[in-house]
This record gives structure tokens, C-alpha cells and sequence, in this order.
């Protein structure tokens, strides 16, 4: 699991490449805990290289879901594939967090 | 040993016996000389013989009567040697001057009785030569090599040969013989440099064993001034330096005796030094045996500071058992608690705390100047691993340069090797640790176990057949069920998300829950956002559910459902003809923490069919990977389903897991993995 974030402006564009497990998710949860994301009013998540992503995983971002609400921080997944998708689907996630289709869609969402 | 015992036996009397057929012929001969008139019988092919038969027989029975060396104890042996060869001497002095004494006072000038002393003195000589020749043959031989036992043997052939000189009554003296003769004495000296037992003595047997050989070099100096004294005398008949062999014999165990001597008198000195290495060596072996004997740590740190004040001499030291990062005085050698906080300030001052150090002049130092301290050396040896500090040692001495390299190098192999025991100690203890938790996580597997149930209410109107395993001991897949009316029954199946032991722990959470609240009969909607509620309370914020709970009433051929997160139910339609996935919607437990979650579950009600099946999974099974890292996914979940939607419930779900089990491979378990099929029946009950 490698997690690269690149940051412009306010936007925080966070990169997952590789499988989001029970291991790579603590460094995620790491990511996501620091202070300074706060300072930030959006974090785009690319899925495009996110080949699975488990139970743990999803734990993670179910856990800053609601301190970025409150933040008033957008969080945003896009280019996710088919079988990722699927997980939050069931789950019931797709219906709780913003996952759209491309970058393109992802910036103009996060600016409404 | 009948036939040493036999063979000793039989020695001895030929020893005895042909002495005293010598000392008569000899006592013949004398008188023959004394009466000039007489026939003068000069037998010396007789006498020779005797004498070869004499020698030969005391030497083999001493060579029979000398044992294996046993263990290190050369002093013993020196000891006998003395006591029962060396005395000879002694013995054989006192006789001749006995005789001297007669002579003087009684004025008898008797030839018998000189040559009855000088025959005595001779049998005296013979014994003492063969104790002595068979005990330095057992210490010269002592570590010895495959050559240097044939030198041995070879060197005991040639001199018994010599004895055929004597039988032969050839001159040793002339010129054939006596290179020969030069050149045995040569592998003699050879012989004597074999002295590896010296090394082993200590310095205080060394000094005894001096004593020792003193006596016996003077047997031998007592032997052969009385021998030579009567060389070629014209009052006896018979001359015994003739006899080449017994030049030999002497010469070998005087020269041993002299290279004994010698070796152990200029070894004295450094004799100590080899104590010392040797006990250090047995102090290693017994830092480093202690784990197999089973003792403490304390016991390690008491070897290792007993082994460190005796290999560098130290005369004060102390050492600290860290304890919860706490320095704790546990040994001490004359040394006091005000001395050792005094010292222990002024290293703090000059932050040179539990690290390696030395300081071999204390005095230069002005610090420790000022604390008037007895001692001029200090060594500090902390007892440390990579990553654990268990204490640390100092060594106090009253000298400058007290801590050579040599010294410091032995200390520090101590100190690692204490370490190393240590660190093995603390493993064997982690080890068994470890053993009491895989025996308390197989007691917690058997309680998980109980947790499922094993049987269902078995009814002809539903088959019903489960398969469960978890990844690890316990797991955090369930399913349970509960009879709510006669003709209703609850269905739960449920994941809570990681794996071990917290998993199994919000499991049989989620098991009291679905007791608890389906004892109310609540709709399966309504269940979800109770438990919701009360999941919020005790989940970690990580941690969340997915569920989804069935309530089938047989009675109006239909059930009730909702679904919590959990995978999508897959079902067959027998009216229809159809194999497909209920796609409702419904988010999983925990995951909104308020009321708003009421918003998020969908129930659903469903007509049954005789002869449909439904099959209830976790996603331990759709997410299942080949060894090429694919997903068994849930089209082939469904596939499965289309070829086998025919068979028993029971069947079904072997075909399944038999398709999984290919597909995945042998031990290739990263999930827990649950399934259940339920298949309705076209009999009805009680009706």
C-alpha cells in the first residue's frame, strides 16, 4: 500500500496505490489523524489504483467521517473501480460519503 | 583378572626365585674365591641369565600392576611413586651403611655378607627402576598421540633387547655396541620432553610435586653412586654396571625425574596465570550451562559477579540490577552504600552512566581525587542487549593500570556472555508465556464454538445446512437463530469487521443483543436500528457491523428481512425459474452513531416457494482469493447456485464450499467464512 497526498490550495488530493488491509489501513488512520488536515477544507481520494480495500480499511474512513462533517470538510473518493465500489455499496457507505466518477467530477462536486 | 592375578602370582615367584638361586650362586662363587686351593666354577652364562629372568620379571609385573591414569591427580601418582620406588633408595643406603657399621665394630671382613648387601641393594635397585620406568610411562603418555605410543612402544623393545647383550655376555663397552647405545640415550632425551601433566598442576601441587622429585633424583643419585662405588671391584664377583639394560632404565628415569624437576620449578612462576585461565573457562561454562540447570536470573548475575572479581582480581566492587529503569544495589564487595553514591554523583555529574568505561588512573582524576577513595582503577561493565538494559557491574581496584586489555577483554567476554544467558532466560520464560496463550485462545475457540449453534430446529417445512471457520482461533463471523412462535422462526447472520479476538469479543456482543431484543418480537427493520443504538454505545470507533436478520413464518409462507451492511442474499425462485440477489438497501451497524441511522435500513417481505432456496454468506466467502489473487465473487456464488438449486440443503452447500475450497486452494484461509443454505419444503406440517 502506497498513500501519496498532493496538496493545492485547500485541497488535499490523497493517492491510494495497492490493497487497503488490516496493516496499511493504521498508516492510513495516521494520514487522516494528523492535525494539519484540518486545515484543509476538501480531501479527494483517488481509487484508481485501490485493488481491495477490507473491512479495516473502511473502518478507517468510517471513523473520520463524522469529525470531517463537523469540520465541514468534503471528503470525496472518485475513480474507484467496480469491485471496491461494490463493498461501500453493500455496506451502505455509498450512501453516507461522495463517490463520483473522475477527478474532473470530484472538483466540481467539491465546490458546490 | 583371573589371569593378571595368575600372571602377577606367577611373576613374583619367578622373581623371588631366581633372585635367590642368583644370591647362592653368587655366595658359591665368593666362597670359591676366598678358598684359593678350590676348583674355580665360573658360571657366568648361569649368573647372566638369572639375571635377565630377575629383571624381566619384576619389570613385567610392574608393567602388569601399573592402571590407566585416572583424572588429573599427578601428585598421587608422584606420591607413589616415591613411597613405594623411591624408599628403595633410602632402604638400600641404610643397609650398606648397617654393614659399614658391622664391619668397623666386629672387624669381620666377610665377603658373603657384601655380597649378600650388594645382592640385596641390586634386587632394591630393580624394583625401584621398574615402578619408576611404568609410572613415568603413564604420565609421559598422558594426552598422548598415535606417535608418540610407538615411539613408546618401540623405545620399550630396544631396551628390553639390550638385555640380550647381558644374556649373551657381550661387553656393552666395545665399539659395536656403543653407538647403538649413544643413540638409544638420544631417543631417551627425546622421550623426557614429553611432559604435558606438568602444566596441569597448580602452583601449590607444583610446589609439592618439587619435593617429590627432589627424592626421587636423589634415589637415583643413592643408586648409582653405590653401584659405581663398586664397579670393577675386586672383592666381588659379579659387577652389575655390566648389566647395559639397567644403565639404560637409570638413565631414562633420571634424565624424566631431572625434566620433570626442571619444567615444574621454572613453570612455578607462571603457573598462576594457567589457574586463572582455567577457572575462568569453567566460570564460562557455567554462565552459559545455567539455563539448562534451570536457574534464575539471579542466580546468573550472582555467578557473573563472583567469575568477574575473581578473573581481574578486584579488591571493591558492586552491581545494579535496573529494575523499572531504577538502579538497584544487589551485590556489594567491601565497598559501602555512602562510597557507592558518592561515586555514583559524581558519574552522573560527568554523565558517564551505564555506559562501558574505564579508568585506570583515578588519581589524575580530579573529581574522584576529591572523593579520597581507596582505590586508583574502575571499570564499569553495563549488562546490556540491543535493546534492554538489565544492570550494570563496577570493579574497583587499589592499583593504577589495575584493568590491562587482557583483564578487560575476559571481563567483557563475561559480561556478553551474561547477557546472552539472560536474554535466553527471559525467551524460555516468553516461551512459556506464550504456550499459557495459545491455551487460553483454545479455550476461548471452544467457548466461541458454543456460541454457534450446532443444530437447528429440525421441521420438515425448511432444510437447513450451515458450514463456519474462522481464519484465526476465534472469529468474528456469526450466525444463531431463535424460535419466536410456532410457526416463526429468527435467522441472524452477521460480521463484525477485523478479525481475532476483538471481534469475537463485539460477536457474542451481538449474539446478547439479538437474544435480547427478538425476545420483545420485533420486526427485523426495528431490530436493526435497536441493536444500531446499542452497538453505538460499546463499538469502537473503528469497529462496526454487518448483519442480517430473517424472520420466516411458515404459516403465511413468507419472510420478513433486513439488511444491515451485510452481502446481498442470494435466491432461488422455483415458481420462476430464477437464481438472483436481493438488492435492498441498508447500511451497517455502527457506522452513524444517532438517530439518523433510522433512515438507512429497508425491510423486506417475500412469498416463499416449496423447493426455493436461499443462501445466506459472509464475505469471507465472495471475497475469497485464488492463488492468482482473484476474487470468487458473487457471479460464481450464483452460478453455483443455478447448477445445484435441485439438491438437499446439505448438498448445496458442499458443492459450494467444494468449489471454494478449488478455487482457493489448500490453506489459503484469510477470512472467516460462514454459509448457510435454506431450502423450503413442499410438505407442510400439521396440516
Amino acid at each position: 500500500m502506497k498513500i501519496t497526498q498532493e496538496i493545492k490550495d485547500n485541497t488535499i488530493v490523497m493517492t491510494l496505490d495497492g490493497e487497503l488491509d488490516a496493516s496499511s489501513s493504521v498508516i492510513l488512520d495516521e494520514e487522516l489523524s494528523d492535525p494539519k488536515i484540518m486545515e484543509y477544507t476538501k480531501i479527494l481520494v483517488d481509487c484508481e489504483n485501490l485493488n481491495y480495500i477490507s473491512s479495516a480499511g473502511l473502518g478507517v474512513f468510517i471513523s473520520h467521517l463524522q469529525r470531517f462533517e463537523d469540520a465541514q470538510i468534503k471528503l470525496i473518493f472518485y475513480n474507484m473501480q467496480d469491485k471496491v465500489r461494490n463493498v461501500f455499496e453493500i455496506l451502505g457507505l455509498d450512501l453516507l460519503m461522495t463517490i463520483v466518477s473522475d477527478y474532473e467530477e470530484a472538483r466540481t462536486v467539491s465546490n458546490e | 583378572m583371573l589371569y593378571k592375578t595368575n600372571a602377577k602370582s606367577l611373576l613374583l615367584t619367578t622373581a623371588i626365585v631366581s633372585w635367590a638361586l642368583l644370591l647362592l650362586n653368587i655366595l658359591i662363587s665368593a666362597e670359591a674365591i676366598n678358598q684359593p686351593g678350590a676348583v674355580k666354577i665360573s658360571i657366568p652364562y648361569i649368573n647372566n641369565f638369572l639375571i635377565v629372568i630377575f629383571i624381566v620379571s619384576v619389570f613385567l609385573y610392574q608393567r602388569i600392576s601399573s592402571e590407566n591414569l585416572k583424572g588429573i591427580d599427578f601428585i598421587t601418582y608422584l606420591w607413589t611413586l616415591f613411597s613405594k620406588a623411591g624408599v628403595a633408595a633410602y632402604a638400600s643406603l641404610a643397609l650398606f651403611l648397617g654393614y659399614r657399621l658391622t664391619i668397623n665394630y666386629t672387624n669381620i671382613d666377610s665377603p658373603s655378607l657384601l655380597h649378600f648387601v650388594y645382592q640385596i641393594n641390586f634386587g632394591l635397585l630393580v624394583v625401584f627402576l621398574a615402578k619408576s620406568f611404568y609410572i613415568w610411562r603413564q604420565l609421559l603418555l598422558y594426552h598422548k598421540n598415535k606417535f608418540l605410543q610407538i615411539a613408546w612402544d618401540w623405545f620399550e623393545l630396544l631396551i628390553f633387547g639390550t638385555l640380550l647383550l647381558t644374556l649373551l655376555n657381550f661387553n656393552y663397552t666395545s665399539y659395536i655396541f656403543l653407538p647403538l647405545l649413544a643413540l638409544l640415550s638420544f631417543y631417551i632425551l627425546f622421550l623426557c620432553t614429553n611432559l604435558k601433566w606438568v602444566a596441569y598442576l597448580t602452583f601449590n601441587n607444583k610446589s609439592r610435586s618439587l619435593v617429590l622429585l627432589g627424592a626421587i633424583l636423589l634415589s637415583c643419585y643413592i643408586f648409582i653412586n653405590f653401584f659405581r662405588q663398586f664397579a670393577d671391584s675386586p672383592d666381588l664377583v659379579i659387577d652389575y654396571t655390566d648389566v647395559g639394560f639397567l644403565l639404560l632404565a637409570m638413565l631414562f628415569v633420571g634424565l624424566y625425574t631431572l625434566a620433570a624437576f626442571l619444567v615444574s620449578l621454572f613453570s612455578l612462576p607462571t603457573s598462576s596465570v594457567f589457574e586463572q585461565k582455567s577457572e575462568d573457562l569453567l566460570n564460562f561454562q557455567r554462565l552459559s550451562q545455567s539455563i539448562q540447570q534451570g536457574q534464575s536470573e539471579a542466580q546468573v548475575y550472582d555467578m557473573l559477579f563472583e567469575s568477574t572479581i575473581k578473573a581481574s582480581d578486584a579488591s571493591a566492587a558492586w552491581f545494579e540490577l535496573i529494575r523499572n529503569s531504577e538502579p538497584q544495589v544487589t551485590h556489594l564487595l567491601s565497598i559501602n552504600a555512602e562510597q557507592i553514591t558518592r561515586i555514583r554523583h559524581l558519574l552522573l555529574a560527568y554523565n558517564i552512566q551505564n555506559i562501558d568505561y574505564i579508568n585506570n588512573n583515578l588519581d589524575r582524576n580530579p573529581g574522584f581525587r576529591d572523593l579520597t577513595l581507596p582505590w586508583k582503577s574502575l571499570i564499569i561493565l553495563p549488562i546490556k542487549s540491543k535493546k534492554h538494559l538489565s544492570g550494570v557491574l563496577y570493579l574497583l581496584k587499589d592499583i593504577e593500570q589495575g584493568f590491562d586489555r587482557e583483564t578487560t577483554n575476559v571481563l567483557r567476554t563475561f559480561t556478553s556472555q551474561t547477557i546472552l544467558t539472560i536474554e535466553n532466560l527471559r525467551l524460555v520464560t516468553e516461551s512459556l508465556q506464550n504456550e499459557r496463550y495459545k491455551e487460553e485462545l483454545k479455550i476461548a475457540t471452544q467457548v466461541q464454538e458454543s456460541l454457534i449453534p450446532k443444530t437447528f430446529p429440525t421441521d420438515s417445512w425448511f432444510e437447513i445446512a450451515t458450514h463456519a471457520v474462522a481464519a484465526k482461533e476465534v472469529g468474528g463471523d456469526f450466525y444463531d437463530f431463535l424460535q419466536l412462535s410456532e410457526s416463526r422462526i429468527a435467522i441472524i447472520i452477521g460480521d463484525v469487521s477485523g478479525k481475532g479476538i476483538s471481534a469475537a469479543f463485539h460477536m457474542a456482543q451481538m449474539k446478547g443483543i439479538f437474544h435480547g431484543l427478538m425476545q420483545q418480537d420485533m420486526p427485523p427493520s426495528e431490530f436493526m436500528k435497536q441493536a444500531n443504538s446499542a452497538l453505538s454505545r460499546c463499538l469502537e470507533k473503528t469497529s462496526f457491523i454487518t448483519s442480517a436478520l430473517y424472520i420466516i413464518d411458515y404459516r403465511m409462507k413468507g419472510f420478513m428481512f433486513a439488511r444491515a451492511g451485510h452481502c446481498h442474499t442470494l435466491y432461488y425462485n422455483s415458481m420462476m425459474e430464477d437464481v438472483f440477489y436481493f438488492q435492498t438497501d441498508g447500511l451497517g451497524l455502527g457506522i452513524i452513531r444517532d438517530k439518523s441511522y433510522n433512515n438507512h435500513v429497508r425491510e423486506m417481505y417475500y412469498d416463499y416457494n416449496p423447493n426455493d432456496v436461499m443462501v445466506i454468506y459472509t464475505d469471507g466467502i465472495v471475497e475469497a482469493r485464488s492463488p492468482d489473487n482473484d476474487e470468487y465473487g458473487e457471479d460464481r456464488l450464483k452460478y453455483m447456485l443455478t447448477q445445484t438449486y435441485h439438491l438437499e440443503a446439505e448438498d448445496i452447500k458442499c458443492a459450494i464450499i467444494n468449489d471454494l475450497e478449488d478455487f482457493t486452494g489448500p490453506g489459503n484461509l484469510y477470512d472467516d467464512q460462514t454459509l448457510l443454505v435454506i431450502k423450503f419444503k413442499p410438505t407442510q406440517p400439521n396440516e
